[in-house]
């Protein structure tokens, strides 16, 4: 009876031929704060520092703070039970909207309102950063050579996304 | 003008959020000491040149910390 | 008349492609290659403009970005653009400015007789003078005459961007030395980004002759396109530096299209490891009686339209210099075969200029200059003077009165520039670290040295941004560069009855900076704004330097001693939608949707902004206006059940071993002992002991609290919370994370809600006795975990819902549907706010960071024993004072009348005048009193219950009759909420 609804739910689809901007619906995020050596035995090896990410069975590993990390993984989830008590757990599943932007501009459109570096040399698939897009914080993840995870925030992903498909109105069909 | 995240690294300074004067040690909890309070709360140097602040990466990794800035230059230095 | 025209061949134009575009209306044509200046003067159009304050007749004067004459508006929208720095495209259409019927026939060039109506510091004279009441005599005519350009009241038709870049090595300009640094920082592998304001890149090579230097060029230009590490921006044009290496670029597009995205220009932020300045220089011109007549044009502008626009003088030319590099021109036009006549300030000339210019059959003049120009449209007789008097025919009178390097961008890092004797011109007095000069702009005029100095600033360049792999130089064309010869000429002695123009654009002569300078305002910014020099759109890109040699010799004094002005951002005009690039419309600022958006929706919701909120002000089903709906809707809470979207307070996680101690030292009440699966109202004040927010905390496990604040104040506590336990309290053992958007809320309110609750969770125990007052429970419909907190912000039985926000639609729907039999029906913010002002509930509108824990009659609420946070300072003297503003009920005595929101309140017996004893905070229409109410803040509070006020609402002339009652306006002892 109860079902799980996007907040993009009713967002105008975005069709370009050099372009893909839409919605990755469908996944668990669980915040961890604690010491990486308490952690990774359950999760597998943690990155080093914030903004790297990496995969381990099926889920993303980011270290979003100093002593906490992000795990991304299938909707449906079952590693929160098996985390050591000792970390402090906040389910966030909820709270982020992951926009997807895939192609050549890709990078062009992403300048266009977030002050980062985003020449190929700079920004390199397997990281991530957390900053602002459209005056809202946002965690932008380099998923492929010219493809990028925006993880907005639930209340502003329409807006976000409004903003961004906008910005790549010069490449829509 | 940029700032030195000592953990996500140099961002725009729109990412940011100012938490103020950082040369002055805030009174410990519960001091009861109205003084302390006041010259902590009320008075400020406003000095040109070298100013220890706060500031958090607030659309970043939300942590605040401490950094010297010329305020006449908006020079960054080292953290304090 | 005519003083121009074009040659058949020769030239940079595609005479190939024709193109067409209007001037006021008319049809003309020109072509690909021109820009809307070159396309004038190639239509025989010498007078184009009337100037500022005096309507004189006015031409194009330059062939670059420092033109102050030829502005126009430009597609009925934009006004002030320099022709010169207009492409030539299809369809374009130029309306002159600043002329009324025409530029032709002038009718306000009248001013010229009411001249002393523009005397120098009229302005200062008759604003700051004992003379004030002038303005008012004055101001319809200064109205309907002053003011460059127009602006237009339409909506812009065009879109704007906004871009972030970044690089290792940023090069200004692509003149010689650009070109020059940006290919060896290049071929170190650098990330090079060069711009430049023209369209094509060559500076002024652009209008040379020589075939060495077009094949240097091009040369230079094949190789920079052919490296994928450089980025070249052409029609770009570098506004103004800031810190950290911040350069912000205005880029002009081509083929712009609003409706398919293209942008018309694009405003870059590029961030730059290294930055080199090759912005060159421009000529100024020689200061003499009627300099300003249409025909009268900078030497090297007169050059760039004939070498690269195939525009000639019609027969003869006149060129008058201070220096060498007139006579380029001069040659040029002499091998067109345009009869020139040379006039030098200087008696002593290079003696190969001397020989060039006789064996070309040039008349020559040396030691003389100009005593007068003829001509009411345009030039056609030149009165000269000094070793030699004569009066010269001409079409069109050249001048060059030496070069000023571009030093805008430099000064913009606070770097003064200082002045260089050698070439009577001011250059960069240093450079920021990373920052490096080549050119023009550095002084050095000749070809050779700079590309030699330009190898030199790439490599240093490409260095100092972490390339230090020796590039190989870029090669020169093995000329010899000649010695740069200038003797300044800054004014004449005597202009005799001729205005003798310093700035063309804003109409500031000779005299009027010598009267400046008998009235005392000396100093170069003094002078400036006494006399409006260089105030214009074109910022005296021509006129400052003349005016500072002027100002420095009446004051006996050298130029280095009299400085100059300070250089600002930005470099040229640009349009105030390319700052705002796409922040209009929608996308002005974010905005935010509840998770139950959709469902609002679907149920008829009227938004209402509040913040960045959208939130639902109230439902279809109530009424069309909320005057009317919001009263249905309450009713239907007082007695039935409501549902609410309360999504949008602040929520935050609280976890870890000190979670308590830390709640307990922000809150001013205590949470240490609060019980597991309770909940508690709480006040937090700011270090300076005012209210800062209140909300409800609950306890969830031993170590885990849920805590929710206002709407407003969310990421400001969040953010204090943060500071506190990174900052300050870092031995706490305690992790916040906002949770807003993680769980969306609904609050279910009103006599029948616990009913309705049970029609929702029929497996949970939603009893008085298992869920009272205050209490928390979890429960689960299809495996969602739901968490139902007890709390009222109307004062009836209430509950809050809270559920993960990807279920809240469903959740929402289901609620709905399972108690319609009670009537359950959605309400909205007004009817919300409304039901908590009859109950006394404080919201953001008293919560205004002015209050103090006793204003708002929540004293007792603080913990006697306990320290908290704001403690100490909310007992400083002035937050005990017995008559602070403090918050009381107000009831509306005159029954056909209203309260409003923001009256003035008075005592009785006052006087209704200044800011009274205080002012309503929030209003509403109480459905169980039947009358206005309201809370307010109120000298002394309920000291004063039961007296009588007046409500003064000045703005509609409004005084109504009220009384001081206390601001619990119903349920007083709490039956409701605990029943
Ligand atoms: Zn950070």
């Amino acid at each position: 009876m109860l079902d799980r609804r996007s907040a993009l739910a009713s967002a105008k689809p975005y069709t370009s031929s050099v372009l893909q901007i839409g919605e990755a619906h469908g996944f668990s995020l669980l915040q961890v704060a604690g010491l990486a050596k308490a952690i990774s035995p359950i999760t597998g090896k943690l990155p080093v520092k914030v903004g790297l990410a990496v995969t381990s069975e099926g889920r993303t590993l980011m270290r979003t703070g100093p002593n906490q990390f992000w795990i991304i993984g299938p909707e449906v989830d079952d590693i929160e039970t098996k985390l050591p008590e000792i970390a402090i757990i906040t389910p966030l599943s909820h709270s982020r909207t992951r926009i997807v932007i895939e192609g050549e501009p890709a990078r062009n459109v992403l300048a266009k309102g977030v002050p980062l570096d985003f020449h190929h040399s700079a920004f390199k698939s397997g990281t991530f950063a957390m900053t602002g897009l459209h005056h809202t914080p946002v965690l932008v993840h380099c998923v492929g050579e010219n493809r990028f995870e925006i993880y907005a925030l639930r209340t502003f992903a329409v807006s976000v996304y409004e903003w961004l498909t906008d910005a790549a109105l010069e490449f829509a069909r | 003008m940029r700032i030195p995240c000592p953990h996500c690294g140099q961002r725009d300074v729109g990412e940011f959020r100012y938490g103020g004067d950082a040369s002055k040690a805030r009174p410990a909890h519960g001091t009861g000491d109205m003084k302390a309070w006041h010259d902590y709360y009320f008075l400020f140097d406003n000095p040109k040149g070298p100013h220890d602040e706060y500031w958090q990466h607030v659309l970043g990794c939300r942590q605040w910390f401490k950094l010297t800035r010329n305020t006449a230059t908006n020079e960054i230095g080292e953290q304090p | 008349m005519t003083a121009f025209r074009r040659l058949d061949k020769g030239g940079r134009i595609d005479r190939e492609k024709s193109v067409n575009f209007t001037y006021d209306g008319k049809s003309l044509g020109g072509f690909a290659g021109d820009t809307l200046a070159s396309a004038l003067l190639a239509n025989g159009k010498t007078l184009t403009s009337r100037s500022f304050k005096y309507h004189r007749p006015r031409g194009i004067m330059s062939a670059g970005v420092e033109e102050p004459n030829g502005l126009f508006a430009i597609n009925g929208n934009e006004p002030n653009i320099p022709a010169t720095t207009v492409d030539l495209v299809e369809g374009l259409a130029a309306q002159s400015q600043n002329a009324w019927p025409s530029v032709d026939f002038d009718l306000m060039a009248v001013n010229s007789f009411a001249a002393p109506l523009f005397q120098t510091g009229f302005y200062y004279k008759t604003f700051m003078g004992p003379f004030k009441k002038s303005w008012m005599f004055y101001e319809p005519f200064i109205r309907r005459a002053a003011g460059i350009g127009k602006g237009s009241c339409e909506k812009d038709p065009d879109r704007y961007e906004t871009a972030h870049e970044f690089c290792d090595v940023l090069v200004v300009g692509a003149g010689p030395a650009g070109l020059t640094t940006a290919l060896v920082a290049g071929r170190s592998g650098a990330r090079v980004v060069l711009v430049e304001q023209d369209l094509e890149l060559g500076g002024q090579l652009l209008s040379e002759t020589d075939r060495d230097f077009e094949m240097w060029r091009t040369t230079q230009v094949a190789e920079l396109r052919s490296l994928a590490n450089v980025t070249i921006r052409t029609r770009t044009t570098a506004q103004g530096l800031y810190d950290d290496n911040l350069v912000v670029l205005l880029q002009r597009h081509e083929n712009h299209d609003a409706a398919r995205g293209r942008p018309r220009q694009t405003l870059i932020s590029l961030r730059s490891k290294a930055i080199i300045f090759a912005t060159g220089a421009i000529e100024r011109p020689l200061v003499f009686p009627n300099n300003d007549r249409p025909g009268v044009m900078l030497a090297s502008a007169l050059r760039t339209y004939l070498n690269r626009f195939a525009i000639v003088p019609l027969k003869r030319a006149l060129i008058v210099t201070n220096n060498d590099t007139a006579y380029k021109t001069a040659f040029d036009l002499a091998e067109a075969g345009i009869a020139v006549t040379m006039a030098d300030h200087r008696n002593v000339i290079p003696s190969d200029l001397l020989s060039r210019a006789a064996m070309l059959g040039m008349a020559m003049f040396p030691g003389t200059g100009i005593a007068d120009v003829e001509g009411a449209k345009q030039v056609t007789r030149v009165q000269l003077a000094g070793n030699h008097s004569a009066t010269i025919e001409c079409d069109v009178l050249a001048m060059s009165g030496g070069w000023n390097p571009v030093v805008h961008l430099t000064s913009h890092s606070g770097i003064k520039p200082v002045y260089d004797d050698a070439i009577a011109a001011f250059v960069p007095g240093g450079y920021a670290k990373n920052h490096f000069g080549a050119g023009a702009v550095t002084g050095k005029f000749g070809f050779e040295s700079v590309i030699k100095d330009g190898n030199a600033a790439g490599a240093d360049a490409a260095k100092a941004a972490g390339f230090d792999k020796p590039a190989t130089p870029v090669a020169t064309i093995g000329a010899k560069d000649r010695a740069y010869k200038i003797s300044p000429h800054w004014a004449p002695k005597t202009t005799g009855k001729g205005k003798a123009f310093v700035d063309f654009q804003s109409d500031v002569t000779v005299k009027d900076i010598r009267t400046a300078h008998d009235e005392g305002y000396v100093a170069v910014e003094h002078l400036k704004r006494y006399t409006t020099l260089g105030m214009g759109t074109d910022q005296g890109k021509t006129s400052n330097i003349n005016a500072i040699g002027l100002m420095a010799e009446l004051r006996e004094m050298p130029i280095s001693q009299a400085g100059t002005t300070t250089f600002r951002p930005p470099y040229t005009g640009l349009a105030v939608g390319a700052i705002a690039g796409r922040t209009v419309g929608l996308h002005f600022r974010p905005y935010r949707l509840s998770p139950l958006h959709d469902a609002n929706k679907a149920h008829g919701a009227t938004f209402i902004e509040a913040g960045l909120w959208m939130r639902a002000w109230y439902y279809a089903w109530a009424g069309s206006t909320p005057e009317t709906a919001y009263i249905r809707e309450m009713e239907l809470v007082r007695n039935g059940v409501g549902i609410a979207d309360i999504s949008t307070l602040g929520k935050i996680d609280v976890q870890g071993p000190d979670a308590a101690e830390f709640l307990n030292r922000v809150y001013v009440n205590g949470f240490a002992k609060l019980p597991v699966g309770r909940a508690r109202y709480g006040v937090m004040l700011s270090d300076d002991g005012v209210v800062l927010d209140d909300g409800t905390t609950t306890r969830i496990a031993d170590i885990h609290y849920y805590t929710t604040t206002t709407t407003a104040q969310a990421g400001e506590v969040m953010s204090w919370f943060e500071y506190l336990l990174q900052t300050q309290w870092t031995d706490l053992k305690v992790h916040v994370t906002s949770l807003t958007d993680e769980w969306a809320g609904m609050a279910v309110s009103g006599p029948k809600s616990r009913e309705a609750l049970q029609l929702a969770f029929p497996d949970a125990d939603v009893s008085n006795e298992n869920l009272p007052y205050m209490g928390c429970l979890d429960v689960h419909l299809d495996g969602v975990r739901i968490r139902i907190l007890r709390l009222s912000f109307s004062g009836e039985l209430a509950y809050e819902v809270h559920v993960p926000a990807e279920y809240a639609g469903s959740l929402w729907e289901h609620v709905l549907k399972v108690a319609e039999p009670l009537g359950i029906r959605p309400y909205g913010l007004e009817a919300l706010a409304s039901l908590r002002i009859e109950k006394g509930h404080v919201a953001g509108l008293e919560l205004d960071h002015r209050n103090t824990l006793d204003d708002l009659g929540l004293g007792k609420i603080a913990g006697k024993e306990k320290s908290y946070v704001g403690k100490e300072l909310r007992f400083r003297e002035a937050l005990q004072a017995p008559d602070r503003w403090s918050l009381v009920g107000i009831e509306l005595m005159e029954p056909d009348k209203k309260l409003r929101g923001g009256s003035i309140l008075f005592s009785a017996g006052d006087e209704i005048k200044g800011h009274g004893r205080g002012y309503i905070t929030s209003v509403t229409w109480s459905t169980e009193l039947k009358k206005f109410i309201a809370l307010g803040l109120y000298q002394g509070g309920l000291k004063h219950e039961g007296e009588d006020i007046i409500c003064a609402f000045p703005l509609k002339n409004e005084q109504v009759k009220a009384r001081i009652v206390s601001p619990h306006f119903i349920d007083r002892e709490g039956a409701r909420l605990n029943a």
